[in-house]
């Protein structure tokens, strides 16, 4: 079967508001968590978060986003999504054709804009422009409308892991001859609302996050959105070719609606399964793109899964510790990450390292490196045991 | 893509004993689900979910019981817990970001209803929770048939769920999507004015490819995001003519009118192409964005449609292909053919 190839990326993050500064912060071990200053919340000093320093207005004006109830992950999507149809060449009439798809994730959607849902859900009286903007489907029904798009349109929501999915279900609409180029990824901006939700869990940390780190104190919420344009090799012959994405997994850890196992069997199962559908064995993977979040319970559980799969398992880091927890972006802003790895022989460094977990004694890689990577596994772990796992190989 | 077991729990009564020819009315222009006793469903778990996590995994648990080892579970919601959602939301305002518990937040999450699903079942495999609006369900379909192709062995759960909360009903009335003046469902397509009644309900099927004793066949799913009559029309002849289906050959059309007004010229340009009694149903369900979950469990009972569906011709005996449509808030349609 032909082989499924990224011929467009294209990112926004706390670290940079595109592919190319996005790539020269991990070189430079760049973090992009901050105090907030945008989001309004009574955590802005005590949280704090990888929060990118444009305003909402400010977004609208860069990309000419003028239209009524356009919310902040509407804006950062639709950001991500011009930079990789530029990137991949594709023209409006390919982008609105019947054969091109659109698959996003997200899991705080038009949420972001809080108040304004607090009233439109509560009161009585007329409502405001953000009527038609909450649910998670807002923002690819935005980005369909202002392209024209007439393929397939999908918005996943499987928590932590959504965009990760999108990518998954893109590659199979492409495998099933239901579209010729998909543009899958993710977008969420921070909220009020998971500041909370995540803080009422007690996993945010007060520090930026360390992951992997016997000490760590938990996550920092981050936002931002990512997309990859996806075709088949044949397809894309002449094109620019990232790389290839050679496996996928998806499993659930069936244990506990917002935390992972002991055992990790979600997290093992979905890189276990990412394994088979590419064909390779544990040692063909170079790098690992960790999850990674910084919480006990994640990176632990990680650790564990990682060890059970691989013995031995190879270099790896999470990059959340450059932009923070991005939630339902966070699949696909760390697959456009593993494709720069493969695409430029290089490995990035972990941030605020020092210490490795007692029982499992893992180390992320420290430096930055270059070094030969052929395969290298993305991890994604949502709530609800949503584990996700993809494979991005190099081209030749 | 043959569905093998399906089960449902909406505003009538469509769970355990099925009784579809008496209607049960709305109330406050709402048609609430008849809950079932849940009795599968241990008290303490039963009560921390909201009621799309009770409506789904009540509706999904007798699939889950009877199949070991399902392959796959697959939801569509467009909401999941809204209800959970806002209370959560509420909280943080009203106590102005104050010390808050996390229960309302873990279950807002649309994927609670799969993952609770999943958790029951001590299912591992792949879990899965689209949310695309109005599209949510056809998306699942599609999902399930493309997993069946790349696993021709495979059994899945697929579904469709959603709740009226408080505050999506807020919200949508806000925006002009329901009755302004007191509607009862059994009047709702005579009246002349916008908005619809609201609605909620879980459908739940066990897929796969095996024929034997299969109760439908989905031959096929499409689905497409316009405002253009004339776009949409020939979308449905294209959808038509890829399968292999004249027109005259659908027996029964499962309509999703829903007495709004300005969605009706939409419903009217699918009626021109296809003559077949044009069967309605969302005075019995309300409108909902996974409605046509409940649409796809009443083909799998088409024998027994009653009559108070059929807006033109009535049941014809055996009926064998059964197309339905639906549009939700005017942008979306959606496509599904079921051979029976």
């Amino acid at each position: 079967m032909s082989r499924i190839v990224v011929t467009g990326i294209g990112i926004i993050s706390a670290i940079g508001n595109n592919a190319e500064e996005n790539r020269s912060a991990l070189i430079n071990g760049i973090s992009g968590i901050s105090n907030l200053e945008f989001c309004e919340t009574k955590y802005a000093g005590l949280r704090p978060c990888g929060e990118i320093k444009k305003t909402t207005q400010q977004l609208k004006d860069i990309l000419n986003a003028h239209e009524a109830g356009v919310t902040r992950s509407s804006l950062l999507g639709l950001h991500a999504f011009m930079e990789a149809c530029a990137d991949s060449n594709l023209t409006p009439k390919q982008i609105a054709a019947t054969d091109t798809a659109l698959i996003g994730g997200s899991t705080v959607g038009g949420m972001c804009v809080t108040d304004e849902l607090y009233h439109d859900a509560n009161s009585d009286e007329e409502g405001s422009e953000y009527l038609a903007s909450y649910d998670c489907a807002s923002v690819n029904l935005y980005l369909q409308q202002r392209y024209g798009m007439a393929g397939i349109i999908n918005t996943i929501n499987t928590a932590c892991s959504s965009s990760a999915n999108a990518i998954i279900y893109g590659a199979r609409l492409l495998k099933n001859g239901l579209a010729k180029r998909v543009i899958a990824g993710g977008t969420d901006s921070l909220a009020k609302f998971t500041i909370n939700g995540f803080n009422a869990l007690h996993i945010l940390s007060p520090e930026k996050c360390a992951p992997f780190d016997k000490d760590r104190k938990g996550l920092n919420l981050g936002e931002g959105a990512a997309f990859l344009i996806l075709e088949k090799e044949e397809d894309a012959i002449g094109k620019k070719v990232y790389a290839v994405l050679s496996g996928y997994g998806n499993s659930n850890d069936a244990y506990h609606p917002s935390s992972l196992s002991d055992a990790g069997d979600g997290p093992y199962l979905s890189m276990q399964s990412a394994l088979q559908t590419a064909g390779l064995s544990a040692s063909d993977i170079s790098y690992i793109n960790a999850h990674g979040t910084a919480t006990e319970n994640n990176d632990a559980v990680e650790s564990t899964a990682m060890l059970r799969l691989f013995t031995s398992p190879p270099p790896f880091t999470s990059t959340k510790g450059n932009t923070g927890h991005t939630l339902g972006a966070a699949g696909a802003i760390e697959s456009v990450f593993s494709i720069f790895n493969l695409y430029y022989q290089e490995i990035y460094p972990a941030l605020n390292f020092n210490n490795p977990i007692e029982a499992t004694g893992l180390q992320p890689v420290l430096k930055y490196q270059s070094h030969p990577i052929r395969h290298v596994m993305s991890n994604s772990f949502g709530f609800g045991g949503n584990c996700s796992s993809l494979l991005f190989s190099k081209i030749s | 893509m043959y569905i093998h077991q399906h089960t449902c729990i909406s505003a009538q009564q469509t769970f355990g004993e099925i009784e579809l020819n008496t209607v049960k009315e709305s109330v406050n222009n709402k048609l609430l689900a008849v809950e079932p006793k849940y009795e599968g469903i241990p008290p303490g778990i039963l009560r921390r979910m909201g009621k799309a996590v009770r409506l789904g995994v009540g509706a999904a648990l007798p699939v889950i019981k009877n199949n070991n080892n399902i392959d796959g579970i697959i939801i569509g919601t467009a909401n999941g817990g809204m209800e959970d959602c806002i209370k959560f939301l509420n909280q943080i305002i009203d106590y102005e970001e104050g010390m808050l518990t996390p229960g309302n937040f873990v279950q807002s999450t649309p994927n609670a209803i799969a993952a609770q699903a999943g958790l029951m079942a001590a299912n591992k495999s792949y879990n899965i929770t689209h949310v695309h609006r109005g599209l949510a369900f056809e998306n699942s379909l599609l999902d399930a048939m493309m997993l069946l192709k790349e696993n021709q062995e495979a059994k899945y759960l697929v579904g469709g769920v959603d709740e009226i909360s408080t505050y999506n009903y807020n919200i949508d009335y806000l925006e002009g999507w329901y009755k302004k003046t007191a509607t009862v469902n059994t009047a709702l397509y005579t009246g002349d004015s916008t908005g619809s009644l609201a609605g909620e309900g879980a459908a739940m099927f066990l897929v796969s490819n095996n024929s034997s004793n299969a109760v439908a066949y989905i031959q096929a799913v499409h689905s497409i995001h316009t405002t253009d009559t004339t776009q949409l029309s020939s979308a449905l002849q294209h959808f038509l003519q890829k399968n292999n289906i004249e027109t005259e050959d659908i027996d029964i059309l499962i309509s999703g009118e829903n007495g709004d007004n300005r969605l009706l010229k939409y419903y009217k340009a699918i009626e021109n192409i296809v003559h077949a009694p044009a069967a309605r149903y969302k005075h019995m369900t309300g409108e909902f964005p996974t409605s046509t979950a409940i649409a796809v469990w009443l083909a799998c009972n088409a024998d027994k449609l009653p009559a108070h569906m059929f807006k033109s011709g009535d049941n014809e005996a055996a009926p064998e292909n059964i197309l339905i449509y639906n549009n939700y808030k005017g942008m979306q349609h959606g496509f599904i053919l079921i051979n029976k």
